[in-house]
Formats: structure tokens, sequence, C-alpha cells
């Protein structure tokens, strides 16, 4: 009896303590272990908790023992019939393992300058020990553009990447150029609902085959995460985590929403919105805006999921109240990855998960609320192959973001996160693709490891600011007072190199690549200004500006103009909707404009704005080359494309000063921001490009690249 | 005559079919279970140990051709499996002694089914030694008869005899053996009532699960008296099953439908 006292003390301790005294937790312990050991049918069985516990436990056992004795009992079927198949895949391999870490815009001048100053001690050794070296970019030197020709082996001609955006020549309005998602063509109309009747089609704009295809055929097993424009994923033999141009819940590339009780009729130029939130009674309501319901009869009717914010002036902090979850967050701090269900009725459903960030809490309330990311553990769009790897990752390490471009750019730029918001953000972001990059390399002990990280890009595109000594952006910041923020970046990566060092040996290849370089983006040119000035593009009657996407533009008088970062158009009879330039007299104006825009200075500066214009045609050769923009621009040091040029805007300068956080960038000539490569073996090598490091990979394991590569294979050294 | 106490019987089963009894019971104890479970769990690590297992489940099949991968999956699997164990160990004492106490009682109920009139059942008296058997006797009520000479079993210890009632009704059978009296209840009845298949001496833990009478006097040399009530099964979908099965299965469908609705990790 006295042991049923015990266990009636047990039920009485709060819940919230969990943590009964040491002595009633022993004699607990007795009590269930005389009544578990008596033989009785009745206490066999403790409800459905236990009973839950115990049978999945059994179950995961069962199934796992199941998967590993088919995978046991078929493995030496499956590798005598690969055997036969394809002989031995990795007969003529020169490596039994090829790991790529790719490492976004790291810049080989800055590389080199922090190397000689003894900051980067790993990459210094793979100087050393094996290969450093500048690694030529595509035309134009923008990541999408570049990882599709690292990853396929051939010039943009071919592989039908030349921008984020391309224009669609009936309307002069941009898509995005990697992917394009349409819904369910047919709905069956059902009283207010229009019900989807059929799959969501994506459908992937990038051509040609990623080298990893080829080396799956050959037997060859790959682990690939997160190189760009990998979206929608491809079957292959491997495991895929899609990276650049993955959409948010949205279909964007990422919309961020600031919720705030601060009244303003202020829109943010693009990247995000702003949501009113309502205070009663202390409490602030507000919503996340979601995807548009796939049941309206009308597009545009967005699901919201709605969310409540209990501030606590005094302690700077709140409780945030979304579905089931409830947080709670100090100001100037994030949540985790919170999952939110926006719901449209009749089960349908599109999950997310977004990160919170609360920014004030008095007199006003703001929070930050991240795009909506796909679920990786719930995707509703196919974000890796197979779709249960992302799956995978997200129980093994929890949610992480899917979003392609990850990073809020957006949010930095319109100060809607700071400087130190930001960066937390970017190397939260960095250590869960750390993570996914050890597990991959555990997991890829033979084959091909290889694993993009962005944050040397968004860290430099929005702090280069720091670097630059004269950066307009950052002229309020003492010199003494700026951070060292791209150091410390370097230094992070470096580091990272040093534990994938620790990893491998010998027989495996490692390569350090990165898409292009960085220069600073201190000066702005608005393109479609100087076409305006220069008589290439009209405006309508009265007009001396533009809105975005050419509105007020007269294209019956237009012959040129640009949008996006480096493509130059003409407005070309029979291929543009109202194109006025008749083919034949299309090379000539291309001439014209190579010759006067190229050498353009800056009045201001008197500083070469533009160092380089490119006629397609002599840069690209393949089947898409018609896709392709007329005449790549490249600017020089310290220019680019203005905010307003990229978005189709025409503004009455051509130059102006860049006060935006971002601040760095790459989008210009493609000679002035060559990659890098550092490998840890010697290779013999001219001028490396980036389209070389597919077949070199190719016949570092022993396969034949095809005929229709441009890359070269790098020889070893020696 | 003994009058039946139906205590539990009287809360719960204005319902007198079992069937009704053990579904209605299973809805409500797999709700209690969920909730308790989801309070005296720690549901966050829960959530990981699961989504833990499920990664090296998934990780056996997205690497089957990386052995290596497989057979380490493999052992994280256990060992995950034993976390996860571990994890449900802390409700599990919470919810062990009143489930196990319920479930004691409702086998009283619904073990065992009540005797009929006129169908024959067995008295089985067990005694300290075989010595003792010959002095054993048995005094029955008038409703009770005895349909055969009592079998003495010295190498058990044992004198059974066969009897059979004549009508409803709670009787007490009396025993003497060695000039001491005992007694032992007999139900028969066709109302669902709380039975007692054995009285015994000493043996606490047995008591606790098996009888619903007092314990034979210490100084006794009877050790202990049974009656052969038959066991109940309830018919569902065709199928004949003890009653802990049919609540083991139904209170984990109601857990598992609440569990959902409550947004609770088990």
């Amino acid at each position: 009896m006295k042991r049923l006292c015990a266990a009636g003390i047990l039920i009485r301790p709060p819940i919230a303590s969990r943590k009964p005294a040491r002595q009633v937790r022993t004699a607990a312990f007795w009590v269930v272990l005389a009544v578990l050991l008596m033989p009785c049918l009745a206490h066999a069985y403790a409800g459905p908790g236990a009973g839950f516990a115990v049978l999945s436990s059994f179950w995961a056992i069962f199934v796992a023992f199941l998967y590993s004795f088919y995978a046991l009992m078929t493995w030496p079927i499956r590798q005598l019939f690969r055997f036969i198949r394809r002989r031995n895949a990795y007969g003529k391999a020169k490596f039994s393992r090829a790991v790529i870490l790719g490492f976004d815009g790291m810049d080989p001048e800055l590389a080199d300058r922090f190397m000689s100053e003894g900051k980067l001690p790993n990459l210094a050794k793979l100087r050393e020990k094996g290969t450093f070296t500048r690694l030529r970019t595509t035309f134009p030197a923008i990541s999408p553009v570049a990882w599709s020709t690292f990853m396929t082996g051939v010039n943009p001609g071919k592989h039908n990447i030349y921008d984020f955006l391309a224009r669609d020549t009936s309307n002069y309005l941009p898509f995005l150029s990697s992917a394009e998602i349409k819904g369910p063509k047919r709905h069956i109309k059902i009283g207010k609902y229009s019900i989807p009747f059929g799959k969501t089609e994506i459908k992937g704009m990038r051509k040609g085959t990623p080298f990893w295809h080829w080396l799956g055929k050959a037997g060859i097993f790959s682990s690939v995460i997160r190189v760009p424009v990998t979206f929608p994923p491809e079957k292959f033999s491997g495991v895929l985590l899609s990276g650049m141009c993955v959409p948010d819940l949205k279909g964007s590339q990422g919309t961020f929403c600031l919720c705030t009780t601060r009244s303003s009729s202020d829109k943010f130029r693009e990247g995000g919105v702003r949501v009113p939130m309502e205070r009663r009674n202390g409490t602030c309501y507000s919503y996340i805006p979601g995807p548009d319901s796939p049941l309206a009869e009308t597009a545009g009717k967005e699901m919201r999921v709605e969310f409540e914010v209990k501030p606590d002036a005094i302690e700077k902090r709140a409780r945030i109240i979304v579905g089931s979850e409830k947080l709670t967050l100090k100001v100037g701090e994030y949540s985790d990855w919170t999952p939110v269900e926006f719901k449209a009725g009749l089960g349908f459903t599109a999950h997310g998960i977004c990160r919170f960030y609360l920014k004030e809490v008095s007199p006003e309330v703001e929070v930050y609320v991240s795009p909506v990311n796909i679920d990786p553990g719930h995707p509703d769009l196919p974000i890796s192959h197979p779709v249960t790897y992302s799956i995978y990752l997200a129980k093994l390490y929890g949610p992480f973001a899917t979003l392609g471009l990850a990073e809020d750019t957006w949010a930095l730029n319109e100060h809607v996160l700071d400087d130190e918001a930001f960066l937390a953000q970017c190397y939260s972001n960095h250590e869960d693709r750390e993570r996914m990059l050890f597990d991959a390399l555990e997991k890829t002990k033979q084959g091909l490891c290889t694993c993009v990280f962005d944050t040397t890009d968004r860290v430099q595109h929005m702090f280069w600011r720091y670097l630059d000594a004269d950066h307009p952006a950052a002229r309020d910041v003492p010199r003494d007072q700026r951070p060292n923020v791209i150091p410390e970046l370097y230094q992070k990566m470096d580091r990272l190199i040093g534990r994938v060092m620790e990893q491998i040996d010998d027989d495996t290849l490692l390569l350090v690549v990165s898409d292009h370089g960085f220069k600073s983006f201190a000066r702005c040119m608005n393109l479609n200004a100087w076409l305006h000035q220069n008589g290439y593009l009209a405006l309508k009657d009265g007009k001396t500006e533009s809105g975005d996407w050419f509105d007020d533009v007269d294209w019956s008088r237009t012959r040129a103009y640009t949008m996006g970062l480096n493509g130059l158009y003409l407005n070309l009879k029979g291929r543009e909707k109202q194109g006025i330039v008749e083919p034949a007299e299309a090379e000539a104006l291309k001439i014209e404009l190579q010759q006067k825009l190229n050498g353009l200075k800056d009045p201001t500066s008197g500083e070469v704005g533009i160092t380089g214009v490119f006629i397609t045609g002599n840069v690209y050769r393949g089947p898409y080359t018609e896709n392709a923009p007329d005449l790549i621009v490249g600017y020089g040091a310290g220019y680019r494309a203005s905010w307003d040029s990229v978005l189709g805007k025409v503004t009455g300068q051509v130059f102006e000063d860049n006060l935006k956080a971002w601040s760095g960038d790459h989008c210009i000539d493609p000679r002035l921001v060559p990659g890098v490569l550092f490998s840890s073996h010697k290779f013999a090598m001219e001028k490396p490009h980036i389209a070389d490091v597919a077949p070199t990979v190719l016949t570092l394991f022993g396969l034949a690249p095809p005929a229709h590569f441009d890359g070269k294979a790098w020889s070893l050294a020696g | 005559m003994l009058r039946p106490v139906p205590a539990l019987a009287a809360l719960l089963f204005p319902l007198t079919s079992p069937l009704a009894i053990v579904v209605v019971l299973s809805i409500v104890i797999g709700l209690l279970m969920v909730v308790l479970f989801g309070y005296t769990s720690n549901q966050k690590a829960i959530k990981i140990a699961k989504d833990q297992l499920k990664a090296h489940l998934l990780a056996v099949r997205l690497f089957q051709d990386q052995l290596h991968v497989v057979v380490g999956s493999y052992g994280r699997i256990l060992r995950g499996t034993g976390r996860y164990l571990r994890l449900a160990f802390m409700p599990l004492l919470y919810v062990i002694i009143p489930i196990t106490f319920l479930i004691v009682q409702l086998d009283r109920y619904l073990g065992v089914i009540a005797l009929r009139p006129n169908v024959p059942f067995l008295l089985t008296v067990k005694v300290g030694s075989p010595d003792l058997l010959d002095g054993v006797t048995l005094d029955l009520p008038p409703e009770i008869t005895m349909t055969a000479p009592a079998v003495h079993i010295p190498a058990g210890r044992e004198v059974v005899w066969r009897l059979a009632a004549s009508k409803d009704g709670a009787y007490e059978v009396k025993l003497t053996a060695s000039g001491q009296d005992v007694t032992k209840a007999v139900w028969v009845t066709p109302e669902l009532s709380r039975l007692s298949p054995v009285r015994l001496r000493g043996h606490f833990w047995e008591r606790m699960f098996y009888s619903a009478e007092s314990a034979l006097p210490d100084g006794s040399p009877v050790e202990s008296i049974s009656v052969n009530y038959p066991e109940r099964t309830i018919g569902i979908f065709g199928y004949e099953m003890n009653w802990i099965w049919l609540f083991f299965i139904l209170s984990m469908i109601a857990g598992f439908i609440f569990k959902e609705l409550l947004g609770i990790q088990v």
C-alpha cells in the first residue's frame, strides 16, 4: 500500500514543474515496475498515449527492419546488376568522391587579400596544396546564368537563362526566366467555389542537362544542395534540394510583410507589403498575407493567416499567437520557423513556414514577418528530388528556409530590418545549409557532393558599403565605426572549408567555386533614361518619365529598351508586338548602340560607367539565342543598372548615387568580376571558365563529356 | 443471500450492452489519456524524437544504395526508439496506476459472465496441505445443489465440486476446513455484475488484479476458493474478442483522433 500511496503523490505536483522529487520518482519507478512485472491482461495496456508510444516504436523498428532487410538483401543483386549494366562505375575514376562547394559571389581579389593578411588559413592551405585561380564567368555575370552554365557545361545560348527575368515580347512585361508555374486549367464551379481540377503545372525553363544526371546514368550517386536554378527539381540518381529561384508560398521571389500599428500610406518599392495592425484592449491584431485562394472564381483573393500580439512595453517583449503556436519574443529577436496554414476551404490548405521578428513594442507595435516559405516538411510544391528529401532534412534538422533568395535583402533595403537583424537571418540560414552539407558529406562517401552557399553573395551585396571607403550609402557612418562584416564573412567561410577538409581524404577532390566576384555599386545608371535622352526610346506626348514596366512608353517611336540587369533589347519588328526596327537594320543599330555606350562616362565623376557592350550574337551559340537580349551591357566597376532601369522605368537622370544598403554588385562587365576556383589538387589549365567544371568532373569520374559541352576539362597536373 | 452492489455499474451502465459500454469507455478514456499525455510529457522533445526517427527511416529509403547509411540509420533508429520510449515513460508513470486500476475494475464486470440457473459450474478449494483435503466440507444454500461427488486432487491440494444453481441470485457458499468456516460469493444472474472468480488468502497483488472479495483470514487452512465463471467475449463485425482487446483498439482509434484534433504529440 505504501507504494500505491507513493504513486498517488506522483499525481499531485504541478505539471509545470515536471520534475518530481528524486524519492518520488524512485518510488514511482518501483511501483510501475511492479505493476508491469505482474502478469495480468488488464495492465498490459496503459492507455492510448503509452499504447501509441509502444506501437509507434515497434512500428518504426519494424519498418526500419523491413527497409534495411530489403536494402541489405537486394544490395548485392543491385550491385551486380549495376556492374553488368555499367561495368564498374568508378573503374576509370581518378577520385571516388568530388566535393564542390559553391560560394556565390566569392571574390578572388578579396580572397587573395585576406589570405595574404593571414585571415584565411584553410583557403591558403588549398592554394598551396592545390589550385587557386580566377574563374571566368558568363555574360552576364549573374548568378542564375553562371550557375546554369556551371551545371550544364554550356553557354547561355544552350541553357536559355540570361537573367533572373525575361521579357514577354507580346506586352514588354517581365516573367521569371527559370520556371513557370501554372495552376490547374480546369475548374468545377460548385456554389461560391471554383474547385481546381488537375495538377499545378511547373515548367522548368532552364535547358541543358546538369552534369550530375550524366553521373547518375553511369551509376554515380550525387547529393546536390541549393544549387541555383534547380527548381523544379528533375529526376536523377541522387538527392537534390532546389536553391535560388524557388518561390515563396505566394509565388513571388520573396515578399516580407511589416505588420505595424503605425499608420502610413507609403508602399515598399518592392519585396514587401505593409499590413495594418489593429490595437484593441492592449492586444494587437494583424494578419499574414498568403497566396491567392485556389477556390476563388477570380484571381487576387488572397488567403490570410491572422495572428495576435500581446505587447509588454515594460519587459520589451511580446507574446505572439498564430494558430496553435504561442511565441514569446524580445524586441530584436527572431522566432524559430513557425508553421502557418492558409485555409481556402473544402480542405484546400497551403502549408508554409515563416519567422517573426519583433521590431518594437512601444509606443507603436511593429512585427516583421519573413516571406512565407514553402514548408519543407510538407511541401505543396516539389522543392527536392525525391520529394521526400526535403521532408527528410526537415525532420532531421527542423524547418529551414526554402525560398530561393532566402535572405531578405529587400527588408534591409527598405530599413524594415537593420544590419544586425539581416545578418542574423543570413547566418541562421547559413547554419542550416552547413548542417545539410555535413549530412550530405556523411551520406555520400562515393560520388558527388555539391552545395551552394548564398551567404557570401547576400552579405557582400548588402555590406560592401562598409568596405568601400567612399560609398555614398555609408557616408553617415564614420570610418572607424564601420563593421568588418565582409572580412568576417570570408573567415566564416574559411572555417567551413577547414571543417570540410577534416572530413575528406586524398581520394576526394575538393573544389571551391564561385560564380562571379564582386565590386562596389556606388553609382546607378538608368540606361532607359540614356536611351530616352538619345532618341532611342520615346515617351508618350507630355511625359518626361515613365512608370514601371514602360508605362507611358510610346512603342511606335521606340527603337531600344532595357529591363533586367544587363540586357538591352531592340524593339524589333516581327518579334516585339509593337516592334519598329526592321530586321535588316538591326545589326547596324546594335553596332551603333555598342559604339555609343562603350566607354560612356559619368559626367559627375568622370569615370567610365560602361566598359563593354557585347552583341549577343557574337557571344552566345546555341538553339535558344533568339530568347537572349540583343546586347549585354557591361558596367564599369562601381556602376550598375539603376533600380528604376531594372524595372523598366524611364527617369530624368541617367547617373545617380546608390544610397541603398544593397551596395555591392556583380552585374557589370563580366571581365571585371571573375569568380574563384580553389581545389585540393593541382590542375593544368589556361584561363579556366565556369563552364569547365562540368566536363572536368565528368572526366575525373572517367566519363567522356558530351560533345555539346562548351567547357573544356582540366587535367590533373603531374 | 447477497445483494449485487453495482457501484461502478450504476455510474457507468445505464447502458446494458457490454459493447456499448466498451465503446463509450474507450472514447472517454482515449480523450482523457491523450489530454493527460499532452500535459505530462515534454511535447517538444517528443516531436523532435519522432521527427528524427522518421528522418532515419527516410534515410534508409533515400540512400538505399549506400550500405553504410542503411546500417548507420538502422542503429540510429534503434537509439531513437529508445529515446522516444524514454520520453513516453514519464506520461506512462502518470497514467499507468489509474488506468490499471480502472481496467482491473472493469474486468470484474466485463471479463467474465455470471452463472446461469441449471448450468453446472465448478467450485475449487485449495488448501495448505493434502492432509486437510478429507476434512473440507461444503455447506450450500438451498438454491445450489451438488451435481456430482467432490473430487480430491492431492497433488494440487484441491477439492473440486460440480454444482448448479436452480435460480438467479447472489449466494454465499460456506466451506469448513479444520474447524474454520470461510465463505465464497457465487453470482447467478443475467445482469452485468461485479464478479469475483476467486477468493484468496494473502497474495496481495493477485488479489488486486483478480479478486473482488476480501482476503481469506490469515490463519485459514484454505488458500483459495474459485468459481469457474465463463469468460465473456464481445462480438463485433463477426469477430468475438475479449473486451480488453476491443478497448485497446477503440481507445487507440479515439486517442488517434483526439490527438490530431487537439494537436498533441504522442
